[in-house]
């Protein structure tokens, strides 16, 4: 009998102009969505597909990253695969009980019994889990989500289409009788059939069943315009993900002649980036990871994101739902596209303020954060780069930092002849390349020590370079320094947005790299931001090279013996160690400096809540160690109270803006030097120096004084 | 409005290694040259007076051949042009040759205002810029905080900062401004106007081409001679303040106070 399943449903065909009708609606408000996607820029989206699908079945359908918050991840996770097992059977009855007929043909019905009960469960569980997400809501309400009638109304509408569904089912079987599998309907359907009259659970279950359908419908028309279209978007965001290292931001070409120069309108952005609007579920994780929000900054990157979309959704203005045949358009003058004074809207002061343009630190914990993949560092950069370079539009203190790199190599304004001064005094010589190639002896260096500016000039870290050099001799390593024909990397001025000026500077480096041969060499640095853009950003500019971050050069000299610790060194108590944002989230080295810490005599390690890949900025990233933290409380200050938590004598450190940034906290605390209750700070290098065994004939050099 | 704003070349101070040729010239081959930040100040001054309306700002400097690499810097910032005198016969010359080469320039040159910076960083005589305006009889607006130019009535108005405030000055154009650096800071500049200096005029002039009316510039017409110079000491022992901001603000006060600084 046709459309069998449903006989007991008074006018069933007329399913199919309704569910059919709404998944109209549905294709064309998302062709329109995509009609503005077809205006946005290029988005670079690279091969690799076994890579791109495990990640939408990592990300998408195991969910990993929402698990960092265990109690949200199980109510996503209930519903998600609810929903999807429940689709089953919207999908039967929207098809004429088609899956019904199929899932019925194997092992006498026993699949379809199977389905059913499983159904039933999951039915509860999606219930379990929309009532719980009412209350965290409307009741406990978390300070990172946001709060709007639409996500009220579609947990009203899932809840609605579960629920009708389930006890459509149940008065189905109070008027008509069981059928196998529906356990949950069935026990629901034993009271329904005592109390009420035939009658009554014939209208209940007609005008559930028709309820459940139209809620169906209406979910179909309304998700287009709701922050729940991720059910949608999530996989296609994940699966066209930034697969380039996280630390590569996008190269630039800046011999295109009347080319806008960085992100200034929707245009500027990738059809990527409209993606990443349209697939915010509006979560807050990336907000609540946010160190400058933690402070009290304007800058929020969830509103961020949101901001784009609605940007997006903006320019839809205008924009007929069907497109109208080419003789109507020609009649009126209709162009039917986007119109260009929607597209030109700057999205600085519409998307993002200014000010929180320049409070991010680009250490990338929002990223991290994000459960389907959202890039929210690389746009900020766009942004930045967009007001550097076009508008000339950016923090007063940050030109200063910018004309010392562009005049003497270095943000510290200090001259190119004192960056080989914290080689004095050492009981050993540090060569210069110049100088060893000068005497044609470039071949014994093992690796060169790329110092980099903090550790060449600021005060504090040059102790740290010293240690380093301390090390790399104690072990026997031969290495060599450029000296002075170092420049800044010009990581901060990439991140300030600067990328006329990094490329200035990276291309010296990578031409002094090339011409001394260190392309065949391996280079290590104490620098993580050197570190990081020597290593995956130079390759843009044509430098290819092994570099190696101290920690990690350290752990490996510890575990082939070459460097050996004395039991009677310093012994070194409790200790806190700080992941710095491009060493551990951004290259996921968070091993190794902990194994080499567990080389010092005594040394316990205390962790902090946030440690590893979700590390918490010392607040000097993206260049914002050259400008004035005056919004909101100081990060560092932040920070320093999460190392004092754990109640650590020493905070471990493995970057020069990390050693400023807690020093300066820890002396703003009350707990630097001098005082009564003094916590140190120490660099890695100097914690194993203090204990290291030197080489024969040397001597241990005292680096903490 | 036509504004020239007189500019030179100097070693950039962060680069440290400033030092004198054996001639007792300044070896300009030993560090990259800069803009002088203080006629970097004068420029910003004028960009901001000329980019509402229209007008043209002129830069003008008296400096070796290599030049215009600098001055393309200050073409960056919003310069329209640039007018340079070069001539080997001008290595030496003291402040006096520098005014009357510049004054013979700018009689070349149509202007309502000429600005000047406060002084350079590597002379630091301060007097070429009062030294143009003494030689074309221009009025002379020093120490100027505020400069607010009136086309129609061919006058400029200046604050003048003066030890007890600021006074007032009033002067018909063209004339002559001494900047200084409260009229703000200097814009960094961005990559349009990098890419829009590659392709502005810088013009070359030698001595051949002014009309320096029979007087004498140049090195071997300069009244001073440098006879000496020596390197600062390096600096004495610093004394830091390592105690919480509120004892040390007094510590600091009672430092300075002993020596009567404050």
């Amino acid at each position: 009998m046709l459309f069998g399943p449903f006989e007991h449903v008074p006018a069933y065909p007329l399913v199919f102009p309704l569910f059919y009708g709404a998944a109209v609606i549905f294709a064309l408000v998302m062709a329109r969505h995509l009609r503005v996607f077809a205006v946005a820029g290029p988005s670079t989206v690279s091969g690799n597909i076994p890579a791109r699908l495990w990640g939408v079945v990592e990300y998408a359908l195991i969910q990993t990253r929402m698990f960092k918050d265990p109690r949200a991840a199980l109510m996503h996770w209930g519903i998600f695969w609810g929903f999807v097992l429940l689709t089953v059977g919207t999908a039967n009855a929207v098809t004429g009980g088609f899956i019904q007929a199929v899932l019925s043909w194997p092992l006498d019905s026993l699949l379809w019994t199977a389905v059913s009960a499983l159904q039933n469960v999951v039915t509860v569980i999606v219930l379990v889990a929309i009532g719980y997400a009412f209350f965290r809501r409307l009741v406990t309400r978390p300070a990172r989500l946001t709060y709007t009638t639409d996500a009220l109304v579609i947990l009203a509408l899932i809840g609605g289409v579960v629920a009708t569904e389930l006890l459509a089912q149940a008065f189905e079987f109070a008027r008509y009788g069981d059928q196998p599998g529906a356990f949950v309907a069935s026990a629901l359907a034993v009271p329904f059939r005592s109390i009420l009259r035939p009658g009554g659970v014939e209208t209940g279950f007609i005008s559930l069943w028709w309820a459940h359908i139209a809620l169906v419908a209406l979910f179909l028309v309304y998700l287009p315009y709701s922050k729940h279209l991720h059910i949608v978007t999530s996989f296609f965001n994940i699966y066209f993900r930034k697969l380039a290292p996280r630390g590569e931001l996008p190269s630039m070409d800046l011999e295109r002649e009347d080319a806008t120069f960085g992100l200034k309108t929707l245009q500027d952005l990738g059809w990527k980036d409209l993606l990443d609007g349209f697939t915010c579920t509006e979560c807050g994780r990336c907000q609540a990871a946010c160190p400058a929000w933690a402070t009290g900054k304007p800058l929020n990157p969830k509103t961020f994101i949101m901001g784009i979309r609605d940007m997006a959704a903006d320019a839809e203005e205008g924009v007929p739902l069907i497109p109208n045949s080419p003789s109507v358009r020609e009649t009126y003058g209709l162009t039917d596209g986007v119109r260009p004074e929607l597209l030109a809207r700057p999205i600085v002061d519409t998307a993002i303020p200014f000010d929180a343009v320049w409070d991010c630190v680009t250490c990338g914990a929002c990223v991290e954060a994000c459960p389907v993949l959202i890039e929210h560092v690389d746009k900020i950069v766009g942004l930045r780069r967009n007001l550097v370079l076009d508008e000339s539009r950016f923090p007063q203190e940050m030109a200063g930092a910018m004309r010392n790199m562009e005049g003497v190599g270095n943000p510290w304004g200090q001259p190119r002849s004192t960056r080989t001064d914290w080689t004095r005094g050492l009981p050993f010589e540090v060569p210069t390349v110049a100088s060893l190639a000068a005497d044609g002896r470039l071949d014994e260096i093992e690796v060169l020590y790329w110092v980099g500016c903090a550790a060449a000039f600021d005060e504090r870290n040059r102790r740290v370079a010293r240690a380093f050099a301390t090390c790399l001799n104690a072990a026997g390593v031969r290495f060599a320094i450029l000296g002075q024909e170092e420049s800044c990397t010009g990581d901060p001025a990439r991140r300030m947005g600067n990328d006329y000026l990094y490329q200035i500077l990276a291309s010296g480096n990578v031409e002094t790299l090339n011409r001394y041969g260190m392309n065949e060499r391996t280079i290590v640095t104490a620098c993580p931001h050197c570190f990081n853009v020597i290593g995956n950003e130079y390759g843009q500019l044509g430098g290819s090279f092994e570099v190696v971050h101290h920690s990690v050069y350290l752990d490996r000299l510890l575990t082939s013996g070459r460097l050996r610790i004395g039991e009677d060194g310093a012994v070194a108590g409790k200790v806190t160690y700080h992941d710095p944002c491009y060493l551990t989230r951004y290259n996921g080295i968070e091993s190794a400096p902990r194994d080499a810490l567990a080389a010092v005599p005594g040394l316990q390690l205390e962790e902090m809540e946030r440690h590893g890949r979700n590390t918490f900025c010392c607040g000097a990233g993206g260049g914002r160690m050259w400008m004035e933290e005056t919004r909101g409380t100081r990060i560092n200050q932040e920070r320093t109270r999460q190392a004092l938590a754990t109640g650590a004598e020493t905070v471990a450190v493995a970057c020069p803006f990390c050693m400023v940034m807690l020093k300066d906290g820890l002396a703003d605390a009350g707990r630097g030097p001098g005082t009564e209750d003094p916590v140190s700070i120490a660099d890695i290098a100097e914690l194993l120096a203090e204990s290291a065994i030197p080489a024969e004939g040397g001597r241990r050099l005292s680096v903490l004084q | 409005m036509r504004i020239v704003v007189l500019m030179k070349p100097v070693p950039d101070t962060a680069a440290g290694g400033e030092r004198l040729t054996a001639e007792m010239r300044l070896d300009r081959a030993a560090v990259p040259a800069v803009v002088n930040a203080n006629d970097e100040y004068a420029l910003e001054a004028a960009i901001k007076l000329t980019e509402a309306g229209d007008g043209e700002i002129t830069v003008l400097a008296m400096a070796p051949s290599n030049a215009p690499e600098t001055m393309r810097k200050a073409l960056a910032m919003g310069a329209h042009r640039g007018v340079l005198v070069t001539d080997s016969s001008l290595e030496g010359s003291d402040t006096l040759s520098t005014a009357r080469v510049l004054a013979a320039a700018l009689e070349t040159l149509e202007y309502d205002l000429v600005f000047a910076g406060a002084d350079t960083s590597d002379g630091g005589a301060g007097v070429v810029g009062p030294g143009v305006a003494a030689l074309l009889g221009l009025p002379l607006l020093s120490y100027a905080a505020k400069i607010e130019p009136d086309e129609t009535a061919g006058q400029v108005r200046v604050r003048r900062i003066s030890p007890t405030g600021f006074d007032v000055l009033e002067a018909p154009m063209p004339a002559l401004v001494v900047c200084t650096q409260a009229l703000g800071e200097p814009r960094y500049p961005s990559l349009k106007g990098i890419m829009a200096a590659r392709s502005k005029e810088i013009v070359t002039r030698s001595l051949a081409d002014l009309d320096l009316g029979g007087q004498a510039v140049g090195g071997a017409a300069s009244g001073t001679k440098v006879l000496e110079s020596t390197p600062p000491p390096p600096r004495a022992a610093t004394r830091v303040v390592r105690e919480p901001a509120d004892v040390a603000a007094d510590q600091v006060v009672a430092f300075l106070a002993e020596r009567r600084i404050i």
